[in-house]
């Protein structure tokens, strides 16, 4: 037994597809570089791989994870040519490290997400930013979130890694930089940040608009690829 | 180039509908090529993307050096009010350029129901909605697939349609447009579509003239020379030599039918006089096992696709299944993939296929007696017993099956009440043998019955359709005389078969209804929380045109049918044969191994069954 956890992004041509669509898309690719992937037992056999964190549609990554076992083993090189080869327009291979023994899986390693969003300003950039110190300052935020059926209030700041900072970004934009935890209790997607952001603190942003793109993924301080 | 703002996607459901990027979709250069042209279904990406006819023209044209093609799919409701109020335009999924300006835009016209789809695409690309009212700097509007068996209801909206298969004339057409254009476009649009006109397979509407005597059409005539009197379908003969879609485009999202489509054979000559299939896709034509295998991990290779579904009208009739199937499973045994076959026969060959093909995955088990009584399965030709279906269901039991699907028509010809009572009987009969074999309940027989609506080119094109009323009482009789709870009945709104009975079997003057229908807010009339049938009865209203003089008049055998200028190959003498047989519930045999029942196809189309099974006997 083998396994490779691979370093990939998920790029603009694809910023719309879901993480089910994204699991799948991986899923035919290692079909297609033909690599000896292992499978579950039973009727409906699963392909052995696994993410880290779902990401949500339209946000874009510099860098997903996934973790995918091998009946035997195959060098790195190969590995990483065969499966560079067949991946779509969006999907680049950064990184492949194969491991092996036990390791925490990437869902219970995962503690820290960092996003840079790009947002239009539909205000000042000084109103913008006097709002963000304002959050930064406050202990508590609520963010309800209207589910099918029911509604949910969360508590965001908890969390929340760090200071939000904020800077004019591009073509009127205002670019902000957040660091979100992911924890066992659950998490907050930026989108919902930038939603509390322009209701309760002022920032004069145009929400559905914005571009969300996710940098890192992290575990015990360090990026997922370096956990094994 | 058209550019999709994230407001405008980020607003909209399932924005990956528009974005294109998938794997294997082809991108080109236009301004290299010689001809454009841009492949559309009217309905939305997972209904179009799942569309075999073309997956395979996507393939052909795009495999030449000269011609690049592109896919478009009609908005869901959301994308289309966004478009409207951002004055976007119609564009095509891979290099996002405006759908007007392509050479061609080719329709596959799936049925009926979806026709305003069509006016409402060509209204969001801004294009002429009318062929006549189109310039030489518009796309010609082609139409292809099953509807163009009675183009005419949509006559005025097509410069021309290709009638039958289109991988070899959609080429022949292409090179003539190329000549045409490298040579400047000599005598404008009109003078090439005279030119298209000579082509084999090519109808081209605004060439001919239509007389009419009340609600009957007496004539469709030719009113210049290239337009032929008769104008045969295209039939492709060798299936092992012919493109395929070995490259098909994989979709980023879940689409309807979400697996590989290996095509066995074109063609059944079972000769159910209801299907309209049946008739116009003749002759049985067959791939050779060895072809298919070749197909088979081509396909694999280039998709990743862990699922293939063996299609066909009837798969099950592969005169090589239960070898291909074997050899298929041994050529994937490493790489889990799952196969199925789309419809089942009823006899326990299929049972132990379905059974084997399911190693690695489950599903249900669907059969078609299509009527309820002996009596009428033999005035529709379908050659099942009772007996058939018992001993296919007990083969489905034996072998673990719980649930079964049984579908059915109601508003058959000669159908009486007893006929109808006779489907529950018969999922009853179903339901005890379960007990009977299994000495215990927990069985699920799913009733499934669609409204009959008579057919262009099929032996019962002249019958008159149920009314709606009639309909609704039958499906409430059924519906009371299904009294165990371990049959579940659904049926179709027969309002929609109604609106399908008088388009399908239509003449030119209902354009005006489809657009009046259009106008007055119908679109995707085929998914049931769009269809607005108030709108479409108004529409007949306004127009001054009964539906019912179509659907429900009753049509002498000497009357000359609006369709007729338009041929599948199949005689008109056969289908009336058909039809008399059909009265006298007499059986036709099927030609693929039995006797020939000198229906036309062959001698007008020069064409040949070919049958893996005869050949090997």
């Amino acid at each position: 037994m083998s396994n490779f956890r691979l370093e990939i992004t998920k790029g603009e041509e694809i910023r719309y597809i879901s993480h089910l669509d994204y699991a799948s898309l991986m899923e035919r690719a290692v079909r297609r570089a033909k690599l000896p992937v292992a499978y579950s037992e039973g009727f409906n056999p699963h392909m052995k791989i696994a993410f880290a964190s779902a990401l949500a549609v339209g946000v874009t990554s510099d860098a997903e994870y996934m973790d995918i076992e091998l009946t035997k083993p195959v060098c790195q090189p190969e590995f990483f040519d065969k499966l560079r080869a067949v991946l779509p327009l969006g999907v680049r291979l950064l990184q492949a490290r194969e491991f092996t023994g036990k390791v925490k899986a990437l869902m219970a390693a995962v503690e820290l997400a960092d996003y840079e969003i790009q947002v239009p300003l539909t205000g000042d950039f000084s109103q913008a930013q006097t709002g963000i110190i304002a959050y930064n300052k406050v202990d508590e935020a609520i963010y309800t979130r209207n589910m099918l059926k029911k509604v949910k209030t969360i508590e965001v700041k908890q969390y929340m890694d760090e200071k939000i900072l904020a800077a004019e970004g591009r073509d009127g934009n205002l670019c902000l930089q957040m660091q979100i935890k992911i924890t066992p209790a659950g998490s907050i997607k930026p989108g919902e940040i930038l939603e509390v952001l322009r209701d309760q603190f002022s920032v004069p942003i145009a929400v559905e608009a914005a571009t969300i793109n996710r940098r890192a993924l992290h575990g015990a301080g360090k990026p997922l690829i370096d956990l094994v | 180039m058209i550019k999709l703002e994230p407001a405008l996607l980020q607003a909209v459901s399932k924005p990956a509908r528009y974005t294109g990027n998938e794997l294997n979709a082809v991108n080109k250069d236009h301004k290299l090529m010689k001809c454009s042209w841009a492949l559309a279904l009217p309905d939305v990406y997972e209904v179009g993307m799942s569309n075999l006819g073309l997956k395979i023209l996507y393939q052909v044209l795009n495999d030449r050096d000269d011609t690049v093609a592109e896919r478009v799919y009609a908005p869901w409701i959301d994308m289309e009010e966004k478009m409207r109020s951002e004055g976007l335009e119609l564009w095509s999924l891979e290099s996002f350029t405006p759908v007007k300006t392509f050479d061609f835009v080719g329709f596959s016209l799936q049925y009926e129901m979806i026709y305003t789809n069509i006016l409402n695409m060509l209204a969001l690309a801004k294009i002429p909605q009318q062929s006549a009212a189109r310039g030489d700097s518009d796309p010609f509007i082609v139409g292809g697939g099953p509807c163009v068996y009675n183009p005419e209801p949509v006559a005025e909206f097509f410069d021309l349609f290709i009638i039958g298969e289109g991988e070899e004339v959609i080429e022949e057409l292409t090179d003539s447009f190329i000549e045409w254009k490298m040579a400047q476009c000599p005598g404008g649009r009109t003078a090439f579509l005279r030119r298209a006109a000579q082509i084999e397979g090519i109808y081209v509407p605004s060439l001919y003239e239509v007389t009419y005597d009340g609600a009957k059409v007496t004539g469709v005539t030719p009113i210049v020379p290239e337009a032929k009197t008769l104008v045969y379908k295209r039939v492709i003969k060798d299936m092992d030599a012919v493109t395929f879609a070995e490259k098909p485009v994989v979709p980023y999202i879940d689409i309807v039918h979400d697996r590989l489509m290996l095509e066995l054979f074109r063609g059944c000559t079972r000769g159910c006089r209801f299907c309209q299939a049946g008739m116009t896709y003749r002759p049985v034509r067959e791939r050779s096992p060895q072809r298919l295998r070749e197909l088979a991990k081509t396909m694999e290779s280039s998709t990743g696709y862990d699922e293939m579904s063996l299609t066909s009208l009837s798969s099950a009739d592969y005169s090589c299944l239960g070898m291909l199937v074997d050899d298929l499973f041994a050529d994937f045994k490493d790489a889990k993939i799952s196969l199925s076959l789309p419809s089942l026969r009823i006899d326990s060959f299929s049972i132990d296929l379905a059974h084997k093909m399911q190693q690695v995955r489950k599903s249900g088990l669907t059969f078609a007696p299509e009527a309820g009584t002996q009596r009428l399965r033999d005035v529709i030709n379908k050659g099942v017993t009772e007996e058939d279906l018992l001993t296919a269901a007990a083969a489905a039991f034996r072998q673990g099956w719980k649930a079964v699907k049984l579908y059915f028509m109601m508003g058959l010809p000669t159908e009486t009440d007893e006929d109808i009572v006779g489907i529950a009987r018969l999922a009853q009969r179903v339901v005890d043998l379960y007990s009977q074999i299994k000495g215990r309940r927990g069985v699920k027989v799913t009733v499934s019955v669609s409204c009959f609506v008579p057919k262009a080119h099929t032996p019962f094109q002249w019958f008159v359709q149920d009314s709606l009323a009639e309909f609704e009482r039958k499906q409430q009789l059924l519906k009371d005389n299904i009294r165990d709870r371990s049959i579940q009945f659904k049926y179709h709104d027969a309002r929609t078969s109604y609106l399908e009975g008088a388009i399908s079997r239509g003449d030119r003057r209902l354009a005006k209804v489809i657009y009046q229908a259009w106008l007055d807010g119908a679109k995707f009339d085929g998914w049931s929380d769009q269809f607005k049938y108030e709108v479409w009865l108004e529409a007949f209203h306004k127009c001054s045109i009964n539906p019912e003089d179509y659907s429900q008049r009753e049509r002498s055998f000497t009357e000359h049918l609006p369709w007729e200028h338009v041929s599948p190959g199949v005689n008109k003498e056969f289908f009336l044969r058909e039809y008399k047989k059909a009265c006298q519930q007499e059986l036709t045999e099927d030609c693929r191994r039995g006797r020939c029942s000198a229906c036309g196809v062959c001698p007008n189309l020069e064409a040949a069954v070919v049958d893996g099974g005869k050949k090997y006997e």
